[in-house]
C-alpha cells in the first residue's frame, strides 16, 4: 500500500518533470540517471567520430572538417599553451582540447529539436557537471606531484602561509563553483526553451535555441579557462 | 533534480575514457599534421627569408659593382680628357716655339742680309768716294788713311 503510494507519487513527480534524467538502481543502493548515460555516450561517439573523420587523410593543407577540428584545437591551443607554456601545452592539450570538446558538444546537444528523442545536454545533469570540476580539481594533484613531486603543495602557501586558509576553501569552492555555473546555465537553458515551446511555438523559442548554443558555447569556454587557471600553478611559478 | 548519485562516477570514468581514446586514436594524427605544417611554415618562412637577405646580398653587390664601373669609366674620361688637353697643349707650344723660332731665323736672315747690303754699299761708297776724291784732286788716292777717312766719311752720312 505505502510502496503504491510512493510508486504513484513518482510517476506523478515524473510526469510533471520536464528534463527526465531516467533514474535507474542497476544495483542496490547504486543508481544512475539513464538519460544522462545516452546522452554522454552519443556526445563521446560524436566526438570520436568527429576526430576520426577529420584525421582520416590529414593532410597539410586542411580543407573541410579537418579545417573546422583544427580551428577548435588551434583555439583551444592558443588558451593553453598562453596560461601553461611550451611544457604544459605539450603535456596537457589533448586533455583540453577533449574537457572544452565535449562540454561543447554536450552543451549543444540539448539544443536539437524534441522529435522523437528527448535531447537533453549531459551538463544539465549536476553529476556530470560535477564529474568533470572533480576530475580537473583531482587533475591538478596528480599532474602537479608527477611534475614539480612535493613541492606541488607549496602554492599552498605562497605568496606567505597566511593564505593558508584562502587556498583550502579555494580548494573546495572552485570545483563547487566551475560545476554549479554549467549545470545551472544547461539546465535552465533547455528548461526555459521547453517552456518556450509550449508558450510559443513559433520563432521565440528559434531565438532562444540561437542564444543557448552562444551560451553553450561560452560556457564550454569559461570552463575551459577556469580549469587552465587551476592547471597554471603547476607550470608556472610566481 | 539535484541528485548526486552513482552517476558521478560513471561520468568520471566516461570522461576519462573519451580523454583517452581522444588522446590516443583521434586527436593525435591531427596534431601530428598540425605539428608538421607548423614546421613546414617555420621552415618555409626561414627559407623565404634566407632567400631574401641573399637576393639582397646580390642587389647589393651589383650595385657595388655597377657603382665601381661607373667610378672606372669616370675615371677613364677623366685620363683621356687630359691627356687630350696635354696633348692639345703640347701641340700648341711646339707650334708656337716652331713659329718664335722661324720667325728669329727670318728676322736674323733678314738682319745679316740687312747687313751684308749696308757693308757692301759702304764699301761700295768709300770706293766711290775715294775714286772720286782722286779724280777731284788729281791724285791718286789709296792708302788705309784714306779708307779710314773716307768710312767715317760715308758712316756719318748714312747714319743721317
Amino acid at each position: 500500500m505505502g510502496n503504491e503510494a510512493a510508486a504513484a507519487a513518482a510517476e506523478a513527480e515524473h510526469a510533471k518533470e520536464i528534463i527526465h534524467y531516467l533514474a535507474q538502481d542497476v544495483a542496490p543502493g547504486v543508481t544512475i540517471h539513464m538519460q544522462t548515460m545516452y546522452m554522454t555516450w552519443i556526445s563521446m561517439i560524436i566526438l570520436i567520430l568527429l576526430f576520426i573523420f577529420a584525421s582520416k587523410n590529414a593532410k597539410l593543407i586542411p580543407s573541410g572538417l579537418q579545417n573546422v577540428m583544427e580551428f577548435f584545437v588551434e583555439f583551444i591551443e592558443g588558451q593553453v599553451s598562453g596560461s601553461l607554456g611550451e611544457k604544459g601545452r605539450k603535456a596537457m592539450l589533448s586533455f583540453f582540447v577533449s574537457l572544452f570538446m565535449f562540454i561543447l558538444v554536450s552543451n549543444e546537444l540539448g539544443m536539437l529539436p524534441q522529435v522523437g528523442v528527448h535531447w537533453t545536454s549531459p551538463t544539465n545533469d549536476i553529476n556530470t557537471c560535477f564529474a568533470l570540476s572533480l576530475t580537473v580539481a583531482i587533475g591538478v594533484y596528480v599532474v602537479g606531484v608527477a611534475t614539480n613531486g612535493i613541492s606541488h603543495f607549496k602554492h599552498f602557501i605562497s605568496p606567505s602561509a597566511a593564505f593558508l586558509p584562502l587556498h583550502l576553501l579555494d580548494e573546495f569552492t572552485k570545483p563547487l563553483t566551475m560545476a554549479l555555473r554549467l549545470f545551472g546555465n544547461i539546465l535552465a537553458g533547455e528548461i526555459l526553451l521547453i517552456v518556450l515551446y509550449q508558450l510559443a511555438p513559433w520563432i521565440v523559442p528559434e531565438l532562444w535555441v540561437m542564444f543557448s548554443l552562444f551560451i553553450g558555447f561560452l560556457q564550454a569556454f569559461i570552463f575551459t579557462m577556469l580549469s587552465l587557471g587551476s592547471f597554471e600553478k603547476i607550470y608556472v611559478h610566481h | 533534480m539535484v541528485n548526486i548519485n552513482a552517476t558521478l562516477i560513471a561520468q568520471v570514468i566516461n570522461f576519462l575514457f573519451l580523454v583517452f581514446v581522444l588522446a590516443k586514436y583521434a586527436y593525435k594524427p591531427l596534431a601530428k599534421m598540425m605539428e608538421e605544417r607548423r614546421n613546414k611554415i617555420a621552415s618555409d618562412l626561414e627559407s623565404a627569408e634566407k632567400a631574401r637577405t641573399d637576393a639582397e646580398a646580390i642587389q647589393k653587390e651589383y650595385a657595388d659593382k655597377l657603382a665601381a664601373a661607373r667610378q672606372e669609366a669616370a675615371a677613364i674620361i677623366e685620363e683621356a680628357r687630359r691627356t687630350a688637353q696635354a696633348a692639345q697643349d703640347k701641340a700648341v707650344a711646339d707650334t708656337r716655339a716652331e713659329q718664335e723660332s722661324i720667325i728669329a731665323a727670318a728676322k736674323a736672315a733678314i738682319a745679316s742680309d740687312k747687313k751684308a747690303a749696308m757693308d757692301d754699299v759702304r764699301n761700295q761708297a768709300v770706293e766711290l768716294a775715294i775714286a772720286a776724291a782722286g779724280k777731284i784732286i788729281g791724285q791718286k788716292l789709296g792708302t788705309d788713311e784714306d779708307k779710314k777717312m773716307a768710312g767715317e766719311i760715308v758712316d756719318s752720312l748714312m747714319s743721317k
